[in-house]
């Protein structure tokens, strides 16, 4: 077996209770699962499960309090926020279930950020930036600002800006949960025809079962907290996949099934 | 309709744009008048001896721009309340950034900038005259330190108002520390920074003119004790006419800048900062 890239072991987190008058509470507590280079994992679970928290953990903006997360064999610190390294020099993406976008910049200004605090911002990446905001159907909206793009704009902004730069890990913590059925739709077709291309590795965070199918590889089922894993599926729907037929593949109604008894 | 629209902006360009503009602001056209005529009538009441009359102040403005001397004692306290506004704005903006990643210090200096913020800064004005003569650098004084205290304040809030999940997304996305200060930290701050400045603006001018009213030979407070001196109400009208233009020049001038600066926000949002 190949090494995963990523490996979270043992991982806990705990919430601190106001000035010691309540209890520490235990959001995530002996969590362990792995992801391989290239895959397409989603992680479902109930709101309140800490599904945030996990990814805030990985991505290094939020320190564990027990257990570790490893990346490309380097692991995260424990207990000490200074310690922390987010993004990991730019290798672990992170979109965000809000869009996070720098309401004074303009869509082009937005998405170039990334590579302009990277030093990396020349003709090539322009093109390619030009690219995917084409791709994602954002063309003539290059100089507007975030506050006259509609909601399903703003995600596409938010998730090209961390295309753009070409993260080999992309984390997404339920990125299409405020948009209506139509938009989410085209989104995750977006999304995974722009994954094809480069076949990331992906760690996709939904409350959203059919989502969940429609877009991984495998799928992992978070409980309540403290999160455990409860269910662990691998989603064998050939790829390409139709978003739009997927609920007729004779997969999708047991897997839908088997997950919706797991989550409560 | 469209070729009388046409003709009539061929007939006179100039008065129809300025009818055009004007039409937005009838109410604030119909309050001038009204106060002019509220003018008019105290002075016919109470006497010219005690209140001018606007077209005695309007003659006397009048020659004063004609012989230069108003405009010169104008430019003098505009330069006094320019420089103040500067030398006290710009370090308020800048301690609070240098200051952010230090809390401690912070806090340590924050009763000495309340103190500041709350002493009557025109009971200073005697102690300046002491300590930088009657020219222009204790007016200049006054005035920066009046305005520090005002926007210090306001760019504190800014800072403090930072959306550290924008700053998250920035690091992850790779920002460095200065980044973060330039590209997050400031942009965000700026709106609170405008309204510190906007209502520094109007201070600038009036600490000047009251510090030339304590002591000095020229600017327009010393234009107005000149005219107490006299018995001379007109003089005194006029030069405090000459202040408020001033006033709404600033006034201007800083719309004009927030406005370049922040024009990514939605248009009702500058709005209200403005009735703020």
């Amino acid at each position: 077996m190949t090494m995963p890239l990523l490996e979270v072991r043992n991982l806990a987190k705990r919430f601190v209770g106001r000035a010691g008058r309540d209890q520490p509470l235990w959001v995530i507590q002996d969590l362990s699962f792995s992801v391989a280079d290239g895959e397409f994992l989603t992680i479902i679970g109930p709101s309140g499960a800490g599904k945030t928290t996990l990814l805030n953990m990985i991505a290094q903006i939020d320190v564990a309090n027990g257990g570790e997360v490893k990346f490309q064999s380097q692991v995260s610190p424990l207990n000490d926020p200074k310690a922390l390294s987010p993004g990991l020099s730019c290798r672990i993406g992170y979109v965000t279930q809000e869009d996070n976008l720098l309401p004074w910049r303009t869509t082009l200004q937005n998405v170039l950020f990334p590579l302009e605090v990277q030093g990396r911002l020349d003709a090539v990446a322009r093109e390619h930036v030009a690219k995917l905001i084409r791709a994602v159907g954002l063309g003539g909206f290059e100089n507007h600002y975030p506050h006259e793009l509609s909601g399903g704009m703003r995600k596409r902004a938010s998730l090209i800006r961390t295309l753009a730069y070409d993260p080999p890990v992309i984390l997404m913590d339920e990125p299409f949960g405020a948009l209506d059925a139509q938009t989410r739709t085209q989104l995750q077709e977006d999304l995974l025809r722009l994954w094809n291309l480069g076949k990331k590795t992906i760690v996709f965070v939904t409350h959203d079962i059919g989502e969940a199918i429609a877009l991984g590889d495998r799928t992992l089922v978070l409980s309540r907290a403290p999160a455990k894993i409860v269910g662990e599926h691998l989603i064998t729907i050939p790829r390409p996949r139709d978003i739009r037929g997927i609920m007729m593949h004779p997969e999708f109604a047991g897997l839908y099934q088997r997950i919706r008894a797991e989550v409560q | 309709m469209a070729i009388l629209g046409e003709t009539q902006d061929k007939g006179s360009p100039f008065l129809s744009r300025l009818m055009a503009r004007l039409r937005g602001h009838g109410d604030q056209v119909i309050t001038f008048f009204v106060l002019i005529a509220i003018w008019q009538v105290l002075s016919l009441v109470l006497g010219v001896y005690w209140v001018s009359s606007p077209w005695g102040v309007l003659t006397r403005f009048a020659s004063g721009i004609w012989s230069g001397d108003l405009l010169v004692n104008a430019a003098y306290t505009f330069i006094e309340a320019l420089s103040g506004f500067l030398l006290g704005a710009i370090p308020a903006i800048l301690l609070p950034f240098l200051l952010r990643r230090l809390p401690m210090v912070t806090a340590i200096i924050d009763p000495v900038m309340v103190g500041g913020y709350g002493a009557p800064k025109l009971a200073l004005a005697p102690l300046f005259v002491l300590w930088f003569g009657i020219g222009m650098e204790s007016k200049v004084a006054l005035v920066a330190i009046t305005v520090f205290f005002i926007v210090y304040f306001s760019a504190l809030a800014g800072v403090r108002a930072l959306d550290t999940r924008l700053v998250q997304m920035a690091q992850v996305a790779g920002a460095s520390e200065r980044n973060v200060a330039r590209h997050i930290v400031f942009p965000g701050a700026v709106p609170y920074i405008f309204t510190g400045l906007r209502i520094a603006m109007p201070y600038s001018i009036g600490g000047a003119v009251i510090a030339e009213l304590i002591s000095a030979n020229r600017g327009l407070g010393y234009l107005v004790q000149l005219g107490a001196m006299n018995f001379d109400t007109t003089g005194i009208f006029t030069a405090l006419a000459m202040t408020t233009l001033i006033v709404f020049l600033g006034n201007w001038s800083v719309d004009a800048a927030e406005r370049r600066l922040l024009h990514w926000r939605p248009p009702a949002d500058i709005k209200m900062q403005a009735g703020t």
